[in-house]
């Protein structure tokens, strides 16, 4: 496993490479004050515009000090200014934090690099951030990306961590080999809880390509179980087939819930990962 | 040895190992490799997958079948079987001795390995302790002695280092060996050349009746010997001997210096029913004399190699020396030296001196009265086989001697002078009896004086050539075994044009060649061998045991191993000793009936353990790839050159269609001289300069294979463009005009290209005068100094001023080796090489042309061709033209001085490519009008010719 100050490092590189977050929430969601502007007007503490005077505003909110330089009324407005919520989970299964033979890092390890660019844009942002399950409450700043990397790195003991108790959005890393309905069941309480939520699916190019032939005998990595390929290069049109069936299921779990799904391998740039990882959080509140 | 059909077998017990092979078999069908092991966590998905091609538990069958190969060949081949036909058919005499006697003579040499595979084959029947025996029919002085043995181990390595000898067989003397070491065999195997050179069939019946005679017989084929040589003045007969009189063949024999050097090769065809067959090879003298020996083409053995010795060659002649002359060239000795020297080594000096050091002939020129001490040791060396040559002459025709072959008449006849009625006569056809027929005699020779002979009863006898009207010019006769020559002209000019014709030379040599009888008289002389033949007929030093020889004794000696077929050293040069001289050699007909004749294949003994084990091997190491891939180990790295390797196969059926596909823009064309030329299809060789370009040669190989010019790339790529231009509007020029086809010009790196390719190099001087570098000024230089020709222009010629201003060359070309210069003169060369001009404009007309001080003492161009040319009148922008042949920049003078700049541009092309081959031109005019009217008495050299061009 990577030191965490190295991912951190990484993570920061990468952080500086994207552009700034713009992740709009819907006011009516905006459960907590935050300082992340939201680039409308709202409950906020700095300026946002003057408007003119409507007959429904109360006569306080009328800016006096605005309205005495002409003969209409003004109200000033703040900006928007609210908090998320957003919770990681990084799967801390031994088959997950493995590297196939041409890989840099573990899936667990990129996955986690992954999370710590989007924590780092975020925390910038003012929002809140934490580990799914680690006990400790989400919290703002930039003292928060450590203690998430610290969380993320210790993990959940192998349990897959109960729902939170306030909706939250939430960012999910396995490689989601386990059946899909399996999955389904362990997410149905999160959906339940949360509306927004992404699974980030990590691979290895070898899990993805399948380049094996002759005799071969495979073997999972926390499993004592091992099985014997005669022709590898027989199996593989069905292991192919297999993993992308799995991927196009996860999908539409993903899209069921009204979460995102993004697919990335540690064979390509972390950059482009964190890239489709950011549009995928920026996606939410699109619609307003 | 245990045989088993046509097998013998070495280690039969090691067969037992194949009662294992089905062991083996069932063992390596089993086990399956082992597998790769491979960590894969996504092994998840497929957990519910059953697998549709299910792991081979077994082997793949050709696999096993490869494994199971091996081991059985590895097993077989430990068996050690020989593979002999003829060793298991009926051997009675298992147990007793064998003889083996193996002709090794050199008409073995050519299936010499046949012969000894056939001995070594018949070790390998009979039984496994039965000793062996040897003899061998080519005598040496320590012969082996039939009664030695040696076991079969022993004979192999000792049959296997023998090699055939230079000299031939004697069977006799092998008989009376044989007898004498009182030796009994059980068997014989006779392993002959088949060769009925003595007594081959005698000795075959006194074989068969020792012991039951098995006979291998491998008659050379094709020509056997070259068995004699004819020489004539000029060719050669070789004659060849074959032993079959049936079919035609055709074969080659070469003429060889002594360092091994082929001068000719003559066909010399077999026709049907013909067992000789002569090459004939005509070549001149001069080579002739240089022919060391003669071999057939391709042919191994003594017999097929004739040394050609000196005494066959070259003819040593005398010339009496008649004293110093005032006009060496006009004296009659010249003449004659001039004719002889080609073929002859020539001696000159006294009579006395002569004599003493024996030539084949001596030659006299008009010499009327020979002192008489001179007379008698002349006719001394006469009667012994000299040749004495004489011509006639004023002195002669006063007085002559005894040496004469006919009585002379005291005066000479003069035909055709002014005061004689008959014209000079011409030569008559040759008499048939004379060494001179076969000659044509040449038709416009004239004799204008001779002298007479006196008519005789034998005159016509001793007529060697004789003019029209039927009077003698040449006449001999013989005296003693040498013979006396007279030539009834002079050797020179003065009486006829013989002289002048190249029947004289020929007429000589015959001369030489007829009255040439046993020159030598060297009956004591001894001939140490100092070059020896070996079996094969390669020439090698003379072995320590070859003797030296009398020259008496050349004609009869047999070569044997004291006198191996060689050159030998003696007084009078070299003798020769031939292997095959005059001998018939014919096959052996009729075997004794008891004898057993083996043919190829029962002789043939193939060992087939190392094949075998090797094949064993190449099984394994492809196993061993096999298991490789089968476990997937072999992975992509290594795959890669294996596939390389196949698609190198492959690639050879497609590189002939780019081939085709280059053929298309131009082809080749076989010149006369040999030379292979580049053929544009498209006319305009210009014009095709790009798709030149766009094939994939190197500039080197485009200005090595065509003329082109080079012009010096400098920093200023505007005017590079200029240049290039230029160069190219003046190649189209050439093109257009002349029979010049310079193709593209190319910009030079002057520091790399390979300057020594182009013929003419363009320096256009840029403006910002940078200094070329040491490397590329050394480099000009030595372009300078190898005959290039560099044109510098400095642009500079629209300044007031007529000088050309060379400051910004000094600095520019500093270093360069520049001779002194001067300013082009009046009716120069350059002037005229083809066009007349008298200005060298460019853009800029009247400007002064430098070129190198021509005649200067030690020029390295000697002929005076300058190769510097240092102007400024900015020549290259005169001949730009673009693509489509429009000028591009404009000129001071108009279309009248940009036509003089192109013209000199390709005055100066014919000059840097002719040098000064024009030269002579300027003063054609004046040459014509001496040849052409004699009544202009008084030729003029006009001080500039008026007309002259092309």
């Amino acid at each position: 496993m990577t030191p965490l100050s190295d991912l951190r490092a990484e993570a920061e590189a990468l952080a500086r490479q994207l552009p700034g977050l713009n992740f709009k929430a819907e006011a009516s969601e905006a459960a907590h004050i935050g300082s992340a502007g939201r680039r409308r007007a709202g409950t906020g503490e700095h300026f946002w515009q003057y408007r003119r005077h409507a007959s429904e505003d109360a006569a306080d909110r009328v800016d006096w000090r605005r309205s005495a330089k002409g003969t209409d009324l003004f109200v000033r407005e703040t900006e928007l200014e609210t908090a998320r919520t957003v919770l990681f989970w990084c799967d801390d299964h031994p088959g997950f934090d493995w590297r196939g033979p041409e890989d840099i890092r573990t899936k667990a390890d990129e996955a986690r690099l992954l999370m710590l660019t989007l924590a780092l844009m975020m925390s910038k942002d003012g929002e809140r951030i934490g580990a799914l399950g680690a006990g400790r409450n989400p919290s703002f700043g930039k003292r928060a990306v450590d203690r998430l990397g610290e969380d993320l790195a210790a993990g959940t003991g192998g349990a897959f961590p109960q729902a939170p108790k306030n909706a939250a959005t939430l960012i999910v890393a396995s490689d989601f080999y386990d059946p899909i309905p399996e999955w389904q069941a362990r997410l149905k309480p999160l959906a339940a809880r949360c509306s927004e939520g992404v699974l980030l699916a990590i691979a290895s190019p070898i899990e993805i390509e399948f380049p094996f032939e002759g005799r071969v005998k495979l073997s999972r990595p926390g499993s004592v179980f091992d099985r014997i390929v005669g022709r590898a290069e027989t199996v593989q049109e069905a292991y192919r087939e297999k993993f992308n069936t799995q991927r196009a299921a996860l999908g539409k779990l993903a899209t069921h819930m009204g979460w995102r799904f993004v697919a990335h391998d540690t064979g390509t740039p972390s950059l482009a990962g964190a890239a489709s990882l950011k549009s995928a959080i920026e996606s939410f509140g699109s619609h307003t | 040895m245990t045989s088993l059909g046509p097998f013998l077998l070495g280690a039969p017990l090691a067969l037992a190992a194949l009662i294992a092979l089905p062991i083996i078999w069932w063992i390596l069908r089993a086990t399956p490799p082992a597998p790769k092991n491979v960590e894969l966590p996504s092994m998840r998905l497929l957990d519910d997958v059953k697998e549709q091609d299910e792991t081979p538990a077994r082997t793949p069958w050709w696999v096993w079948l490869l494994r199971t190969l091996a081991a059985a060949a590895a097993i077989i081949g430990l068996s050690q079987p020989v593979y002999a036909p003829g060793a298991s058919s009926g051997d009675t005499s298992e147990g007793g001795a064998l003889l083996i006697v193996l002709d090794n003579g050199w008409p073995s040499a050519p299936r010499w390995n046949e012969l000894v595979n056939a001995s070594v084959a018949s070790l390998d029947a009979g039984g496994r302790d039965a000793p062996a025996h040897l003899l061998l029919t080519a005598p040496q002085q320590l012969n082996p002695d039939p009664s030695q043995r040696f076991s079969k181990a022993d004979m192999a390595k000792r049959l296997t280092s023998l090699r055939p000898q230079a000299w031939g067989t004697d069977r006799t003397d092998a008989l009376t060996r044989l007898k004498e070491s009182s030796f009994a065999p059980a068997r014989i195997l006779w392993a002959s050349d088949g060769l009925e050179s003595e007594d081959g069939r005698s000795f075959a019946n006194a074989l068969s009746q020792i012991a039951p005679l098995s006979v291998y017989a491998a008659p050379p084929r094709g020509p056997v010997a070259i068995t004699r040589l004819q020489s004539q003045t000029d060719s050669v007969d070789v004659t060849l001997r074959r032993l079959e009189a049936r079919g035609t063949e055709d074969t080659f024999v070469s003429a060889l210096t002594l360092d091994g050097s082929a001068l000719a090769t003559a066909e010399a065809v077999f026709e049907d029913g013909n067992r000789e067959a002569i090459a004939r090879f005509e070549l001149p003298a001069a080579a002739l004399s240089r022919v060391a020996r003669f071999a057939a083409t391709g042919k191994q053995g003594a017999g097929t190699v004739w040394l050609w010795d000196s005494s066959d060659r070259s003819r040593r002649v005398g010339l009496v020396d008649a004293g110093a002359s005032a006009q060496p060239l006009l004296s009659d000795m010249h003449y004659i030296r001039k004719a002889l020297e080609p073929f002859a080594s020539i001696t000159e000096g006294d009579l006395e001196s002569l004599v003493a050091a024996s030539p084949d002939a001596i030659v006299m020129t008009d010499v009327g009265q020979i002192a008489p001490d001179d007379v008698t040791l002349l006719t001394e060396w006469v009667e012994q086989g000299g040749a004495l040559i004489r011509f006639s002459g004023p002195r002669l025709a006063t007085q002559g001697d005894d040496l004469l072959p006919v009585p002379l008449r005291r005066a000479a006849r003069a035909l055709g002078g002014s005061l004689a009625w008959d014209e000079p006569q011409a030569l008559a056809g040759f008499p048939d009896t004379s060494p001179f027929s076969g000659l044509t005699p040449p038709a416009d020779v004239r004799v204008r004086q001779q002298v007479l002979a006196k008519p005789a009863a034998d005159l016509a006898d001793r007529t060697w050539a004789r003019l029209e009207d039927g009077s003698p010019l040449v006449t001999a006769a013989p005296r003693g075994s040498g013979t006396i020559v007279l030539f009834h002209i002079t050797a020179g000019p003065g009486w006829s044009d013989l002289a002048y014709s190249g029947v004289f030379s020929q007429m000589l040599r015959r001369s030489i060649a007829a009255g040439r009888g046993e020159a030598l008289d060297d009956v004591d002389g001894s001939y140490a061998p100092q070059l020896a033949l070996d079996g094969y007929g390669r020439l090698q030093p003379a072995p320590a045991s070859a003797a030296p020889l009398r020259a008496s004794e050349f004609s009869e000696t047999r070569p044997s191993e004291a006198h191996p077929p060689g050159l030998y050293q003696g007084p009078a040069g070299t003798r020769v000793l031939n292997a095959a001289a005059n001998l018939r050699p014919s096959r052996i007909e009729n075997w004794p009936a008891s004898a057993r004749l083996l043919g190829d294949a029962e002789t043939r003994s193939l060992r087939l353990a190392g094949p075998l084990l090797t094949l064993a091997v190449l099984l394994l190491a492809i196993d061993l790839f096999v298991a490789l891939f089968v476990a997937g180990k072999l992975n992509r790295r290594i795959r890669k050159p294996i596939a390389a390797l196949i698609g190198l196969g492959l690639m050879g059926s497609a590189l002939p269609h780019t081939e085709t596909a280059q053929a298309q823009s131009y082809r080749y064309q076989q010149m006369p001289d040999g030379t292979l030329r580049r053929i544009e299809i498209l006319p305009d060789a210009v014009a095709n300069s790009n798709t030149i370009a766009s094939s994939p040669m190197t500039p080197e190989m485009e200005a090595a294979l065509e003329m082109r010019f080079g012009y010096v790339k400098t920093s200023d790529s505007q005017l590079d463009q200029r240049t290039m231009s230029g160069l190219t509007g003046l190649s189209r020029l050439l093109y257009m005009r002349t029979s010049v086809e310079p193709a593209a010009p190319h910009a030079l790196d002057v520091e790399t290209a390979p300057l020594e390719l182009y013929p003419l190099i363009y320096f256009n001087v840029p403006d910002n005068n940078a200094q070329l570098s040491d490397t590329a000024v050394s480099r000009l230089n030595a372009y300078l100094r190898s005959g290039g020709a560099l044109i510098i222009d400095t642009r500079a010629g629209a300044q007031i001023g007529t000088e050309t201003d060379v400051s910004r060359l000094e600095t520019v070309l500093s270093g360069l080796d520049a001779p002194p210069l001067q300013p082009v003169p009046q009716n120069h060369v350059l002037a005229r090489s083809y066009y007349l001009i008298d200005d060298f404009p460019g853009r800029y007309a009247g400007r002064r042309l430098w070129i190198e001080e021509t005649g200067s003492a030690g020029a390295p161009r000697g002929d005076g061709v300058s190769r510097l040319f240092i102007g400024d009148a900015d020549w290259a922008s005169a001949w730009a033209t673009d693509e489509r042949g429009r000028d591009l920049y404009s000129v001071d003078g108009g279309p009248r001085q940009r036509e003089i700049a192109r013209r000199f541009g390709i005055n100066l092309a014919m000059y840097v490519l002719t040098g000064n081959y024009k030269d002579d031109q300027v003063h054609l005019p004046a040459l014509l009008e001496r040849l052409g009217d004699d009544d202009d008495a008084t030729p003029r050299l006009p001080a500039m010719p008026n007309d002259g061009g092309p």
